[in-house]
C-alpha cells in the first residue's frame, strides 16, 4: 500500500480513553507486534471498520509494517474492511443450530430487514439501506444448547422463534 | 439412571459466585493456598501426572506427561490457556467463563506454581465478549486480594493473568495456530516438532491447556489423587509389560446438543454410555436415534448399532472415533445424513487457514462433492468392479465378488484420504485439521453409504428410515479398526 493512497483517507488516531487502554495492553507483552489483534478490537470499535488509515496508524503504534497489520486484517473474519450496520446481526448455522431450524431465523431476518447475507469479502450486501443493519453468517457460537442463536454487536440471543427476533429488533 | 456427579460445575449457579468473596466461601482459592504450602511444585507436577488427567480441549493428551516435557532451565516459561472454544457442539468452557471465572484462576494458580511459570495467557474467542469480561473483573479483584501480581500471598511468587480475544478463527484453537495467533499474526499452525511445551509462544517453553483441564487442577490438589483416580475407568493396556494403566479418569463436562430433549452441559463421570448420555439430557426427541457425533464436528459418526460405545477416551478411540472436545451431537431419524455432511463441509471449507495445499484445495472440494450430491447431481455414471470387503481369510481384501461403485463416493473418500489417511491415520498437512476434515467425510459416507447411494441414484435427498440408512458394522469397512493393535481389542 503506497502512502498516497493512505493520504487520501481522513487520518486516524486513538482517542484519550483507548489510548490509555492500548497503554496499558502493550506492557503485556515481551514483543509490541503481539498486541495486534486487541489494537485491532480498539481501533475498530473507534473507527467502525478497519480503514487504511487505521491500519497504518496501527502499524506505527506496533512498529510492524502496514502489510503485516493488513495480512491480519484479512485473516480474521471479525475484522471489517468495509463500513458495517450499527447493528451486526450474526446468525449461526453450524450443524447444531441447523439441527434446531436456523434456517427459519434466518430467512426470517432475511425479509423482515429486507436485505441479502453479507459475505466476507461483500459487507454492503447484507447491509440495509439505511445503514443500520447488517446480517450476516457465521460459524457456531458455542452456544448449541440454546440453539438458535445469533449474535447482536456484543449481545446473545438464544432459543429464537421468528416471534422473538420480531421483539428484539422492536426492542433495539 | 446415571446420575450426574457435579464438580466442576458444582457451585456454577450460586448467586455471584463470580465474585472474590463468594467463591472464597465456597472453598475458593483454599486448593491453591494447600498447594503452596504443603507440596514442592514437583509434587504437584506428579501428582497430576497419577491422577491421569487428560486434556480436554480435544487432543486428550496426558496433561501431567506434557508437563514433564517442559524444559525447567529455560526461562521464562509461559501458560497458555485455550479458550478458543469454536469446535461445533461445545460449549462448557463458556460457562465457566461467564459464570465462575475465579475456579479458572485458581487452577491458572496451582498450574503456575507446579511449573514455575510468572505468564499466562487466556485466548479467548472474539465472540466471547461476555465471558472476558467476567474473567477481567475476576482477574481485577484477585490482584486487588493479593493472589496475582508481585509476591502472591507473601509466597514469592510473581504471577500475571492477561486475557487475549481471538477474532474468529477457528484455526486459533490449535496450539501452535493459537501461539501465532497470540504473537500477533494470522493464526497458521506451526510445524511439529518443535512442540509448543519446548518451544511455544515467544520461542520459549510454552504450556498450552484448555479451560476444562485447568479448571479440574484444584480438586485434584484439594482432594487427592486417590480420590480423583475413582471417578472413571481405568483400562489395562497390555502392549505394555506389565499392562499400563490407561487412565480417564474424573468427570467430564459432556455438550449435548441436537436431537434431545434437554440439550446443555452434563457433568458426569467419564465412561458412560450414549445411550446413557442421551437418557441424562432429557432422552431423544424423536423416535429413533440415527446417529450420534460423539466428540465436536471433527468426531466420527456412531450409528445406532454403535450406542452402547463408552463415552471416554480409550473406548471412542476403539470405536475408531475420539471424545474429542465432549461435544455430542444426536441426530433422529428425520435426519439426512448427506445434508448434516454438507453442513459441517461449509464449516471446515470456511475455516481451513490455507497453509497447505491438500488441506486449502481439498476441503473445498470435498464440499462441492456433498453439494453436488445433496443438489441431485451427483455422478451417477456407475462401473463394475472386484468387491473388496472381508475376505475368506477373514483379513481385508478382494472378495472375488463385483460390485457397481458410484464414482462420487470414491472420489469423496479419495480427495478426502488425500487430505488426511483415516485408515492409516497418517496425514499430508500442518496440523490436523486434515484429520478433522476426512474424518467426517469418510466416516459418514462409508456408515451411511446407503443415504449416500439414494441420492445420487434419485437425483435428491432421500431420507431412508433408519434400519435402511446404515450397514450393519460386519459388513461394513467403515467400522473396522486397523490402525488400533490388536492388544486393545477386547478391554
Ligand atoms: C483444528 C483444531 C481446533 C482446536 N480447537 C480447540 C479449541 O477450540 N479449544 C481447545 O481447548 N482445544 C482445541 N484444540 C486442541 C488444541 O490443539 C490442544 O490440543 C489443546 O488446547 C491442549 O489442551 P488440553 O491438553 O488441556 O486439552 C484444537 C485442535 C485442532 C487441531
Ligand atoms: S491442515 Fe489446513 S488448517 Fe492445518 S495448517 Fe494446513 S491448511 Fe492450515
Ligand atoms: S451451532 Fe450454533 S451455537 Fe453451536
Amino acid at each position: 500500500m503506497s502512502d498516497e493512497l493512505v493520504q487520501i483517507e481522513t487520518p486516524f488516531a486513538f482517542n484519550e480513553e483507548n489510548q490509555r487502554e492500548f497503554d496499558e495492553l502493550i506492557g503485556r507483552y515481551p514483543i509490541k507486534e503481539a498486541a495486534m489483534l486487541p489494537t485491532l478490537h480498539i481501533a475498530q470499535r473507534q473507527a467502525g471498520y478497519i480503514t487504511p488509515a487505521v491500519m497504518k496508524y496501527v502499524a506505527e503504534q506496533l512498529d510492524v509494517t502496514v502489510m503485516k497489520v493488513k495480512d491480519v486484517v484479512t485473516f480474521y473474519p471479525m475484522f471489517f474492511e468495509e463500513p458495517v450496520g450499527e447493528y451486526v446481526i450474526r446468525v449461526c448455522h453450524t450443524l447444531p443450530c441447523a439441527l434446531r431450524d436456523c434456517k427459519v431465523v434466518l430467512d426470517h431476518l432475511k425479509a423482515k430487514l429486507d436485505t441479502d447475507i453479507a459475505s466476507e469479502t461483500n459487507l454492503a450486501k447484507g447491509t440495509t439501506a439505511d445503514g443500520k443493519f447488517t446480517l450476516m453468517k457465521v460459524e457456531c457460537l458455542a452456544s448449541c444448547d440454546v440453539a438458535p442463536v445469533i449474535m447482536i454487536n456484543d449481545d446473545l440471543y438464544k432459543n429464537l422463534t421468528p416471534e422473538k427476533v420480531d421483539e428484539i429488533l422492536d426492542n433495539l | 439412571m446415571v446420575e450426574e456427579r457435579r464438580i466442576l460445575y458444582e457451585h456454577l449457579d450460586v448467586p455471584d459466585i463470580n465474585t472474590f468473596d463468594v467463591f472464597r466461601q465456597y472453598d475458593g482459592y483454599t486448593r491453591f493456598e494447600k498447594a503452596i504450602a504443603e507440596y514442592q511444585p514437583e509434587e504437584i507436577a506428579k501428582m497430576v501426572l497419577d491422577s491421569g488427567l487428560k486434556g480436554r480441549g480435544g487432543a486428550g493428551f496426558s496433561t501431567g506427561e506434557k508437563w514433564s516435557f517442559v524444559p525447567r532451565d529455560i526461562e521464562p516459561r509461559y501458560l497458555c490457556c485455550n479458550a478458543d472454544e469454536s469446535e461445533p457442539g461445545t460449549f462448557s468452557n463458556r460457562y465457566v467463563l461467564e459464570k465462575n471465572p475465579h475456579l479458572l484462576i485458581e487452577g491458572i494458580l496451582i498450574c503456575c506454581y507446579a511449573m514455575g511459570i510468572e505468564t499466562t495467557y487466556v485466548y479467548i474467542r472474539g465472540e466471547f465478549t461476555l465471558g472476558k469480561k467476567m474473567l477481567d473483573a475476576a482477574i481485577k479483584e484477585a490482584y486487588e486480594k493479593g493472589y496475582l501480581g508481585k509476591d502472591v500471598r507473601g509466597t514469592g511468587l510473581n504471577i500475571d493473568i492477561y486475557t487475549h480475544p481471538g477474532a474468529g478463527a477457528y484455526i486459533c484453537g490449535e496450539e501452535t495456530g493459537l501461539i501465532e495467533s497470540l504473537e500477533g499474526k494470522r493464526g497458521q499452525p506451526r510445524n511439529k516438532p518443535p512442540f509448543p511445551a519446548v518451544e511455544g509462544v515467544f520461542r520459549k517453553p510454552t504450556v498450552v491447556q484448555n479451560v476444562e483441564t485447568l479448571c479440574n487442577l484444584p480438586f485434584i490438589v484439594g482432594n487427592g489423587v486417590e480420590w480423583y483416580t475413582q471417578m472413571g475407568p481405568t483400562y489395562a493396556d497390555t502392549r505394555f509389560d506389565p499392562p499400563k494403566p490407561d487412565a480417564n479418569t474424573g468427570t467430564k463436562l459432556y455438550c449435548i446438543s441436537g436431537d434431545v430433549n434437554e440439550p446443555g452441559v452434563y457433568e458426569l463421570d467419564l465412561g458412560l454410555t450414549c445411550t446413557e448420555l442421551i437418557e441424562v439430557a432429557g432422552g431423544l426427541r424423536g423416535e429413533e436415534v440415527k446417529a450420534v457425533i460423539p466428540g465436536g464436528s471433527s468426531a466420527p459418526i456412531l450409528t445406532h448399532y454403535e450406542l452402547d460405545t463408552r463415552l471416554d477416551f480409550t473406548s471412542l478411540t476403539l470405536a475408531k472415533s475420539m471424545l474429542g472436545s465432549g461435544g455430542i451431537i444426536v441426530m433422529n431419524e428425520t435426519r439426512n445424513i448427506v445434508d448434516c455432511l454438507l453442513n459441517i463441509m461449509k464449516f471446515y471449507a470456511h475455516e481451513s487457514c490455507g497453509q497447505c495445499t491438500p488441506c486449502r484445495w481439498g476441503t473445498p472440494w470435498v464440499r462441492d462433492i456433498v453439494q453436488r450430491i445433496a443438489d441431485g447431481d451427483g455422478r451417477k455414471d456407475t462401473i463394475t468392479r472386484p468387491k473388496f470387503g472381508v475376505a475368506e481369510n477373514g483379513r481385508w481384501g478382494d472378495t472375488g465378488e463385483t460390485e457397481e461403485i458410484y464414482e462420487d463416493l470414491d472420489l469423496l473418500e479419495s480427495v478426502a484420504n488425500n487430505i488426511a489417511n483415516v485408515d492409516t491415520m497418517t496425514w499430508n498437512t500442518i496440523c490436523v485439521f486434515g484429520i478433522a476434515v476426512s474424518w467426517p467425510a469418510v466416516s459418514y459416507m462409508r456408515k451411511f453409504r446407503p443415504e449416500f447411494e439414494a441420492a445420487i441414484r434419485e437425483g435428491k435427498l432421500v431420507t431412508l428410515p433408519v434400519a435402511e440408512a446404515t450397514i450393519p458394522p460386519e459388513e461394513n469397512y467403515a467400522y473396522q479398526q486397523r490402525f488400533i493393535p490388536k492388544e486393545f481389542a477386547d478391554l
